[in-house]
């Protein structure tokens, strides 16, 4: 039972690294990434590429880094020119694009089969891991609450709120989408490099783009634009769905049901929130910036 | 006094043994998501063992318990329910998952902790590096792309086309398939692996038309099966002879007559005990097997069972030694089991097929 | 040459119907509704199980995509018109996990197996060199019915004309008196009933099952932003743009031109040409290609 907590604890603190990433780019700057997951795959890609060609942990990490600013680059870029719901769905369509290429460049990724066999960073010892991912995650936060504190946040906030009266004062929207999205993407490659070296094995069928949507189901219902409300609904959400099993055992229910019981704690919890409390579990705290 | 003493002792003993003996087996199956119609079918495979065990007084003097997790097609929850199998439930084996992605790394969680895995579904050959503790109830690609080959070179068919789907059994088996037809000396023109889940294959189809094969090798499932089967025969490409890598399987929901003619392979479930397991599938379920992989499921939690009963105990590193020795010849409804070093199934009995008109005619 | 053609044709039918769906409803409700697709995959199931209890299939068609057509009234009035006040894409994920509960009741009620209409598989006919069946030409002739129907209200009558108005200038339209509720809840029935339509059609000529909604996201969603969000009948376009590009991409033969027999584009791939031509095409047209509003950040 104890290693069953532990387990369920990194989980929840991995994706406390991947809601806080969505969060300083939907919470902060309001930009709707639907392709999330795509920053996760170029950081678990990056460490599963690494270790298939022989290289250590350290260069995995390195080049999922590497491949995660290159693909926030690439957002940012096309965040120039898009307006808000074009902007989601062209990341939605690149993250497609790459898990589609993951799929068939077999000589390169190991296609559908993926690169298994990388080593735990701690052996399988559990408490090890726990304390690497907890420690990425408590500095992740002190970093971003940093950031969202400088005037760099407040000029973030005010792209959000006010892009053309941003513009006017003479931001450089461009600029501010740009280091936005390279400062959150950082987080995001580091899960999937932490994620890589746990579970030892990198597919395609980790990229599906509903995986996208469970993280951001942990942004909303946490609290939109508050960084401990992001990581309070990562761990909220790794709860439930991990208790999911548990309640079937307690009420006996059979497969379809336990299937139906997922979706319906996922959609209608999200939903639930959306409804009654958009604000989240931790609402975003006005005139929280220092500078 | 010295023999009341050991009458104690084994009575303790026996007491002790009873109350550790049950049989707590796991299953981690995708019902949900993209693989659900396979993850379902595995789970009846499973269900109808656990009964026909029970009814027969279980294993140890207890009834078998077998507790199904849905892994959802993910790769995080199948971790969080192989997880909760082995430190909540204490189950001594777990059965699973479907897609080898899945596969690899709660098979490698199963094996680090000293569990017995058992693969029923993946057919990836990395499969056969988990480690001791983790064994394969079905053929690794190897064992069934020979057969197929052979197959459809022993027809005259000497240019090829495959198709499947574009995941790890479709990629397997397609190159798997390949490396053994070319050695055979068969050509093949072209692979193509199709996305699961479009509205239409006809692009696909009109592809593969194009290069005028003497014969379409294929596997597929589900409604992507039918779909396909159904627009082949509205093209007329259904013309050409297409072999499917397990038929029941690619047609168990298409229309007949859009499949009359196909050729096939599969698993040999009119075997003296396969036939008995068809039956009790078609009684509980009303249809033929909806997919390959049930029979599967079954004979891996039959195989656990008697190894079980075998071993006199549920301890993991006891029926780990029973399914070695009972994998030199074991008589499952997929055919015999046999365990070569690496614990994988080695060999397995195939029946060639075709489809008529009132359904399967052996050939 | 004609299969090719007829090939295209269907292609486009398949996302046509709830491509427009998606649009039309952006067009006054500003936000891509996901739900759209997932109406698309109740109206068959309602279909057939209403076909099933007896009744005549055009009645359990018509019934289906009217309930449909309700439903999407209803939700928008309930629960889309208060999430859309927090920002369109909190409403779009929201629509998302509207569909999650779609699914979720369908996976209970229905189950995960495919389903058809019970229909007699007719063998295909030679029409002007083309292999056609009968459903086919069934399900691209009701498709075709419905879009000229749509069109036809859009644009020579009062509501439509109150529609495009509203669609345009939403305050203006205010000002001159339009009953910019009315003409909401009268553009999202339509949108409810075109998806649901949509859906049939694809399932007439295929299967049904309650995948469909998710596999069909990306391609509407592509076709409707090919053709600009919030203008119904460009995304016809978007899907006719998408079916050539995907019917070229995959029978068109390189191999002669490099001194091989054979060599195609992998059909692996056609999937993500779509998603890398709408990528493409809204980085050199921001707002689709059939837009020629200026909008601005």
């Amino acid at each position: 039972m104890f290693d069953f907590i532990l387990h369920v604890a990194i989980i929840a603190a991995l994706n406390g690294l991947l809601a806080l990433s969505l969060n300083l780019q939907l919470g902060y700057a309001g930009l709707a990434n639907f392709g999330q997951i795509a920053l996760f795959g170029a950081g678990a890609y990056g460490a599963a590429l690494a270790f298939s060609w022989g290289f250590g942990p350290f260069a995995g990490l390195l080049l999922g880094l590497a491949l995660v600013s290159l693909l926030a680059l690439v957002f940012a870029r096309l965040g120039r020119s898009l307006g808000a719901d074009y902007w989601g769905i062209a990341t939605l369509s690149i993250a497609e694009i790459l898990r589609t290429v993951a799929t068939n460049e077999t000589w390169l990724t190991g296609g559908a089969q993926g690169i298994g066999g990388l080593p735990q960073l701690f052996g399988f010892d559990l408490p090890g891991t726990l304390a690497l991912a907890a420690a990425a995650l408590l500095a992740t936060y002190l970093v971003l609450r940093g950031v969202t504190q400088s005037k760099f946040g407040l000029a973030v906030r005010l792209l959000r709120e006010e892009p053309q009266l941003a513009a006017s004062l003479g931001y450089d929207l461009a600029g501010l989408r740009r280091r936005v999205m390279l400062i959150s993407g950082v987080p995001a490659g580091l899960c999937g490099f932490l994620y890589a070296h746990y579970v030892t094995f990198v597919g395609p069928d980790q990229l599906f783009a509903s995986e996208t949507f469970f993280i951001w189901a942990m942004v909303v219902i946490g609290g939109l634009a508050n960084h401990s409300g992001a990581v309070l609904g990562a761990v909220a959400l790794q709860i439930l769905s991990a208790s999911i099993p548990f309640a079937k055992d307690a009420l006996g229910l059979t497969s379809e049901y336990v299937a139906a019981a997922r979706l319906t704690l996922t959609g209608g919890g999200l939903l639930l929130f959306l409804l009654l409390r958009p604000q989240g579990l931790l609402p975003e705290r006005i005139g929280s910036v220092r500078a | 006094m010295r023999s009341s003493l050991v009458l104690g002792l084994g009575l303790l003993l026996a007491t002790h043994v009873a109350a550790k003996a049950e049989l707590v087996v796991g299953a981690v199956i995708p019902l949900s998501g993209a693989s659900a119609t396979q993850g379902e079918d595995q789970r009846r495979g499973m269900e109808i063992a656990l009964e026909e065990i029970n009814a027969a007084g279980g294993v140890l003097g207890k009834p078998v318990k077998l507790i199904v997790e849905d892994s959802g097609g993910r790769v995080p929850s199948a971790l969080d329910a192989a997880k909760k199998l082995v430190t909540v439930d204490s189950v001594s084996a777990v059965i699973g998952e479907y897609s080898s992605g899945i596969t690899i790394p709660i098979g490698q969680y199963l094996v680090q902790s000293g569990k017995i895995h058992l693969n029923i579904g993946s057919s990836s050959n990395r499969i056969r590096d988990l480690g001791a503790t983790s064994f394969s109830v079905l053929g690794l690609e190897a064992v069934s792309s020979k057969f197929a080959a052979k197959d459809v070179v022993a027809q005259g068919w000497k240019k090829i086309v495959i198709v499947g789907p574009n995941n790890a059994y479709g990629q397997g088996m397609a190159s798997g398939v390949k490396e053994e037809l070319e050695k055979l000396g068969a050509t093949v023109m072209s692979t193509l692996l199709y996305t699961e889940g479009q509205t239409t294959y006809r692009r696909e189809l009109q592809q593969a038309a194009q290069m005028k094969p003497d014969a379409f090798v294929y596997s597929a499932y589900g409604k992507d099966a039918a779909l396909m089967n159904r627009e082949a025969f509205e093209l007329g490409i259904n013309k050409t002879p297409w072999y499917a890598i397990y038929l029941s399987m690619c047609t168990a929901d298409s229309q007949r007559e859009t499949v009359v003619g196909q050729y096939g392979m599969d698993l040999n479930f009119v075997g003296p005990n396969g036939k008995a397991y068809e039956e009790a599938y078609r009684k509980k379920y009303g249809m033929s097997f909806k997919t390959s992989f049930s029979g599967y499921g079954y004979d891996a939690l039959k195989l656990l069972a008697a190894a079980a009963g075998k071993a006199g105990s549920a301890e993991p590193a006891k029926l780990r030694e029973a399914l070695i020795e009972l994998g030199k010849g074991y008589e499952g409804a997929t055919g015999t089991i046999t365990f070569d070093a690496g614990r994988q199934r080695s060999e397995q009995p195939y029946l060639t097929l075709k489809m008529g008109q009132n359904g399967y005619e052996p050939r | 040459m004609s299969q090719l053609v007829f090939d295209l044709v269907l292609r486009t039918g398949d996302v046509a119907l709830v491509a427009v769906a998606l649009s039309a409803a952006y067009s006054l409700v500003r936000f891509p509704n996901i739900a759209t697709v997932y109406y698309a995959t109740i109206g068959p199931f309602l279909t057939y199980v209403l076909a099933r209890v007896g009744l005549a299939f055009w009645l359990a068609a018509a019934l289906a995509t009217v309930a449909v057509g309700v439903l999407a009234v209803v939700l928008n009035a309930t629960v889309f018109d208060r999430l859309l006040r927090s920002g369109s894409a909190i409403a779009m994920i929201g629509s998302l996990a509207v569909g999650m509960l779609v699914t979720a009741v369908l996976l209970v009620t229905a189950g995960p197996d495919s389903m058809r209409f019970a229909f007699a598989l007719s063998p295909p006919q030679d029409l002007l060199g083309a292999r056609v069946t009968a459903l086919q030409l069934w399900s691209m002739g009701l498709s075709s019915a419905a879009l000229l129907g749509f069109a036809l209200i859009l644009f020579f009558t009062d509501i439509g004309r109150c529609m495009r108005a509203t669609a345009a200038n939403a305050d203006l339209a205010r000002a001159t008196g339009i009953d910019a509720h009315g003409v909401i809840r009268v553009i999202t029935f339509a949108s409810g009933v075109l998806a649901a339509l949509g859906g049939i059609c694809l399932s007439l000529k295929g299967e049904l099952n309650i995948l469909m909604g998710p596999d069909l996201i990306l391609p509407v969603f592509a076709a409707a932003i090919l053709g600009g969000l919030g203008n119904p009948l460009g995304a016809i376009l978007g899907a006719a743009v998408i079916a050539l590009t995907e019917v070229i991409a995959a029978s068109t033969n390189f191999g002669p031109l490099l001194g091989q027999a054979f060599l195609f584009l992998p059909v692996n791939y056609i999937g993500a040409t779509s998603f890398a031509i709408l990528v493409l095409a809204l980085l050199f047209r921001p707002y689709g290609l059939f837009v020629n509003e200026v909008r601005r950040v």
